[in-house]
């Protein structure tokens, strides 16, 4: 599974992870505290220069985006049918402009600094006891270890249904995938504690 | 959290993530596309019961806000929480609690098939499909300026395709509890 983040290396690559994220977070809040066309129409501005900035090839930039952009798109033309069209351009504007800095944050921080900054914020969490911040790298890693694992078991299953004339329904396919799959949750759960990844 | 709890919480997540990668399976009832992983979501309630089944959706959400791309179509980042339909997504972390919850409280082993289906398909019902749309609904109506009312309205036409979804996912949770049974042993 590949992700989203860009390997260049531009200033907004070099500025540091937590300073991208607040100035999302505080973008956010901003967006939503004014109804100006001009205020709003400068931000997404500000918006598509950053995400273009990140140096993306303009096709792909813009994949990225398209299915978010459609749903947004979709709630402007409802807007404009059954509310305003103020409405309607204010959310567009809004929604747009936030769709483009956080997709910049997210092609400008690499998957372990986000990880790290995660574990960073679950820490008071931790102490609380509700929480082990270690945990949320080891469960990112596992999702990504075992997704191919079942894609492939899906496959087997399919076929196995294939080899005996049977149909493929959701149904007879859902309950022996999830049953195959948990079963194993032991024996990674011994390998994981024999190993002392989380230290107990 | 023990660590056999974080592993099952991890792997139905690797699951609904999964589930997102598989071609959409038609079906010839409704002619639409189903993705099956708002599914999953309901799944992991029933198989995993409410802790679990929260911790398993919470890990799908911080690998999407991480930037991967485990939402079905290949969607990810935190772009997606910038859509005017993000409510749906915090949807599933509340839905997939209530859905354990009450399949914890709803079923158990001494019921009938049908009784257990019955309790799984209104757990599923009522976490899946009224608290994820309570909330999708809410968000898309405040953030989305559509207004509550209109925002209902125009979420209604999802609506039959996750009823036959928690259907599904009762079946599902009943055959899992009948071949590996998770639910009763508590975390």
């Amino acid at each position: 599974m590949k992700s989203l983040y860009v390997e260049t290396n531009t200033i907004l690559h070099r500025l540091s992870p937590r300073t991208k994220l607040v100035a999302l977070a505080a973008i956010s809040v901003a967006l939503f505290f004014t109804r100006s066309y001009v205020l709003l129409a400068a931000a997404a501005a500000a918006g598509a220069f950053s995400y273009l900035l990140v140096g993306l090839p303009i096709r792909e930039a813009l994949r990225r985006l398209l299915p978010v952009f459609a749903t947004i798109a979709a709630v402007a033309v409802f807007n404009f049918a059954f509310n305003s069209a103020e409405e309607a351009i204010v959310m567009l504007l809004r929604l747009t402009t936030l769709m483009l800095f956080a997709a910049t944050v997210t092609a400008t921080v690499t998957v372990a600094s986000f990880i790290d900054e995660i574990t960073a914020l679950a820490r008071p969490l931790e102490r609380l006891g509700v929480v082990r911040a270690a945990d949320i790298g080891l469960a990112a890693g596992l999702v990504i270890r075992f997704v191919p694992e079942i894609l492939d078991r899906y496959a087997a299953i399919r076929e196995a249904h294939a080899a005996r004339g049977l149909k493929v329904g959701f149904l007879t396919v859902l309950a022996p995938l999830i049953i195959l799959t948990l079963r194993d949750a032991d024996n990674i759960a011994a390998a994981i504690d024999a190993r002392g990844f989380r230290r107990q | 959290m023990s660590t056999r709890n974080l592993v099952l919480s991890s792997l139905f997540a690797a699951i609904i993530v999964a589930l997102g990668m598989l071609p959409p399976i038609y079906l010839a009832v409704f002619a639409v596309p189903i993705t099956a992983q708002s599914l999953g979501v309901m799944m992991a309630g029933t198989v995993l019961g409410a802790y679990r089944a929260g911790a398993a959706v919470l890990i799908v959400l911080v690998l999407v806000a991480i930037g991967l791309p485990v939402l079905s179509g290949g969607r990810g980042g935190l772009a997606v929480f910038a859509g005017p339909t993000a409510g749906f997504l915090l949807g599933w972390l509340v839905g997939a609690v209530v859905t354990g919850y009450l399949s914890e409280k709803l079923v158990n082993a001494e019921q009938s098939g049908l009784v257990q289906t019955v309790s799984f398909f209104l757990a599923c019902f009522i976490g899946g499909v009224v608290t994820v749309y309570f909330f999708g609904i809410l968000y898309l109506g405040i953030v989305g300026g559509t207004g509550i009312s209109k925002a209902f309205l125009g979420s209604l036409a999802f609506v039959p395709g996750d009823i036959f979804k928690a259907v599904i996912a009762a079946l599902a949770g009943r055959a899992v509890m009948a071949g590996y049974p998770l639910l009763p042993q508590r975390a």
